[in-house]
């Protein structure tokens, strides 16, 4: 039974949050959103987290989407506040992140006029939202919203915006709270993708695959993010399981697959091990589960995988044969179309096939001074960290050491910008994780590129307790960068040095622990104690500076040329 | 190969705008738009005619259809259907050439819609092959002004 309230706007943008099970936001107030600000503290079910800047309020959405699979909610005013998540919206746009940004507008007198702190977010989002869209009128806004957060999590999750102007928060109208049923009913109007949705995948092509399976020498699995979207683990596993088909998970599909399982094969792509690659290309089937075939993932699509029939199952029919030839699509929701292909499927092992794989791996010399390795300080993040918690990488070189060297074992504890390779994403992601997974310990690993273009977001973390830990890989370069260009520029360190201020001092500015890492021994005791802070805390790994990520397939190559060591002596230009 | 792709969307500006940067992000060469109403009330028919092969087109259908606004997106190559455009031609015309003009628009099946002094409206309705070829034929009169629609189009077989 619903009564009718007169509310403002804002208050019922409140409302619709809370109705819709939203616990957390994060913004920053302006000019053009105060009406909601002004509404806000008459809701105590939602907790709002001042940022420092607005595009860590969408990373910390993205960060709390991505661990919740629920929506992720960013506000921000009209103009710059507006365009400061532009960069955030991307990245959840490309990581299929559903994330909800509210942004303040000016009033609809003033639209169109150049007024202060307007600008066309609606225009400026089009191409890197799901869905935006401009509430007109206050009788919209409940309906708009609610088909946006739908819109949002429905199918293929990914961002949305709504454009709310100044006068339209101010506007009252009678509001009725919705529910269960009348939800599924505006959602349902507003579905996106009547084609995508409820698609179970037809039976014949899921006995074609098994048919596949059954016949393949050479099989591999190879799941990505889709897996961790639709919860497909225990499916994934039995299919693995009970086909003996070894599993390649990608940047952003793994902690899909246990690390420690023995079919596991590890990350396949530019940094992928050789014998993963090497897999990929000697096999003569490939199962697709959950990914895009991402040109970081095939290489040179030309020569990728050139002996194997493809089966891509994929919720999103328009990734289907968009980069790579496919033998057998089945579009469907990873979990439900993966529990079809188990039943569907014989009994069977691949041993001669993997002892062949296996064989490929060998041990690389690393190209390392000292003893502070990335294999010494993963593994050390990793022994200090309780069972239960969560990394959270930022883009570089750091990003590929974590994901090749930190043995994830639970689903979906490894999160990173994987398709806009988003430098400064990590510390922002991380507050949003640990808001959504308060009881786990959550770590930030950036490089001193990334930690420097977000670092402001301590603040954040000290007013708002967020006990974050931050771990940066100091090694004085852009080091990713640097590494192409000693690869491939000649050597010419071009605008890769970077100076990083001190940052133990950092740490005590904003009032938490920092430590500076120089040595292996000095790993374990100063970790536990980061481990041990109730609150946030900073740990600086000063590594070799010009240590490289091996192997590499150099850009624009197949996944059959890995670059394994340096280069000789840069030959200049 | 020309092809034709059809789209019904939510009859907002946004929902064209969308599918519009979603062509041009592509990069695709685009022949002709043309966006007039749907088939009810709410909705807005977009028809894209653009040169690509089979499976580019499909590509780019497929990425249309899962647009937020986009109610359904089918596309088809233009010669198993037609793709026809109309074309508005103020062209200058003294009393005594009237009759002329009215001869070549004859041959062409074109109509005056409209008469001010010592000028004439044409309308004609095409292929965009035929139209250019009206157009020809009426520079002898001096053109003043015109506008193409850009083609509308339907498929003889089913689109699937």
């Amino acid at each position: 039974m619903s009564v009718a309230e007169l509310l403002s706007g804002a208050q019922i943008l409140c409302r619709v949050l809370v109705e819709e099970g939203v616990d957390t936001i994060w913004g920053y107030p302006g000019g053009a959103i105060m009406p909601f600000y002004h509404a806000l503290p008459d809701v105590p079910e939602i907790r709002h987290v001042l940022v420092r800047h607005e595009q860590a309020a969408a990373h910390a959405a993205d960060g709390y989407a991505r661990a919740t699979g629920r929506i992720g909610v960013c506000v921000a005013t009209s103009g710059p506040g507006a365009t400061n998540l532009v960069t955030g919206l991307a990245t959840a746009h490309m990581d299929s992140s559903p994330v909800l940004a509210i942004t303040g507008q000016v009033p609809r007198p003033m639209m169109g006029r150049d007024a202060f702190q307007e600008t066309d977010v609606l225009g400026i989002t089009l191409p890197i939202t799901k869905h935006n869209c401009l509430i007109g009128d206050v009788a919209e806004l409940a309906d708009k919203t609610r088909a946006a957060i739908a819109i949002a999590t429905e199918g293929r999750p990914g961002p949305v915006l709504i454009d709310v102007p100044k006068d339209v928060q101010n506007q009252k109208t009678e509001y009725r709270p919705v529910s269960g049923v009348g939800r599924q009913v505006s959602s349902a109007r507003f579905s996106l993708t009547p084609d995508t949705q409820h698609l179970t995948p037809p039976d014949d092509r899921v006995r074609q695959a098994a048919r596949l399976i059954a016949a393949a020498e050479r099989p591999l699995l190879m799941v990505g993010h889709g897996v961790i979207l639709s919860g497909a683990y225990d499916e994934v596993r039995r299919l693995a399981e009970k086909t003996g088909i070894p599993v390649i998970t990608t940047l952003l599909g793994i902690s899909a697959f246990p690390e420690s399982h023995p079919l596991h094969l590890g990350m396949p792509g530019m940094h992928g091990e050789v014998h993963v690659n090497r897999a990929i290309q000697h096999a003569d089937l490939i199962v697709g589960i959950g990914l895009r075939f991402d040109d970081r993932v095939t290489g040179n699509t030309k020569g990728f995988a050139p002996r194997a029939a493809i089966v891509h199952i994929d919720l999103d029919a328009s990734e289907i044969g968009k980069n790579v030839p496919v033998a057998v699509p089945i579009v469907g929701d990873a979990r439900a179309a993966t529990a079809r292909l188990v039943a569907a499927v014989a009994p069977r092992r691949c041993e001669a096939w993997i002892a062949e794989v296996q064989g490929w791996a060998r041990q690389r010399e690393e190209s390392y001074c000292g003893d502070l390795s990335p294999e010494n300080i993963v593994a050390a993040i990793h022994d200090a960290a309780p069972d239960r918690c969560t990394i959270v990488t930022d883009v570089g070189q750091h990003q590929m050491w974590v994901a090749k060297l930190y043995p994830y074992r639970r689903p979906n504890t490894h999160i990173t910008s994987g398709g806009l390779g988003t430098m400064g994403f990590a510390v922002p992601a991380a507050m949003g994780v640990k808001l959504a997974r308060p009881g786990e310990a959550v770590w930030a690993i950036s490089g001193d590129g990334g930690f420097q273009m977000n670092m402001q977001e301590i603040a954040t973390m000290v007013q708002e307790r967020i006990a974050v830990k931050m771990a940066v890989f100091n090694n004085g370069y852009l080091g990713m960068v640097r590494q192409w260009q000693q690869f491939f520029h000649g050597g010419r360190y071009s605008a890769t040095p970077i100076w990083s201020p001190d940052y133990v001092k950092l740490a005590d500015a904003y009032g938490i622990p920092g430590w500076r890492v120089e040595r292996a021994s000095d790993l374990e005791p100063v970790l536990a104690r980061a481990s041990a802070q109730p609150g946030p805390a900073l740990v600086e790994f000063v590594i070799e500076q010009e240590a490289n990520v091996f192997p590499m397939i150099p850009p624009g190559a197949t996944l059959s040329e890995p670059i394994e060591a340096e280069p000789a002596a840069a030959a200049g230009d | 190969m020309a092809q034709a792709l059809s789209l019904l969307l939510d009859r907002e500006l946004l929902a064209l705008n969308r599918a519009v940067g979603e062509l041009r992000r592509r990069n695709l060469p685009i022949e002709s738009l043309a966006v007039g109403p749907g088939d009810a009330p709410g909705q807005a028919r977009l028809t894209v005619i653009v040169n690509t092969d089979d499976a580019t087109a499909e590509m780019t259908m497929r990425k249309l259809h899962k647009l937020s606004g986009v109610q359904s997106a089918t596309r088809f190559p233009v010669r198993d259907g037609v793709a026809r455009e109309l074309a508005l031609v103020k062209v200058r015309v003294p009393p005594e050439r009237h009759a002329e003009l009215l001869d070549v628009c004859d041959m062409f099946k074109a109509t005056v819609v409209a008469e001010p002094p010592e000028q004439a409206i044409v309308q004609l309705a095409g292929t965009g092959a035929f139209v250019l070829a009206f157009v020809r034929a009426l520079e002898r009169f001096g053109i003043l002004e015109m506008t193409r629609s850009g083609a509308v189009a339907l498929p003889c077989l089913p689109a699937e």
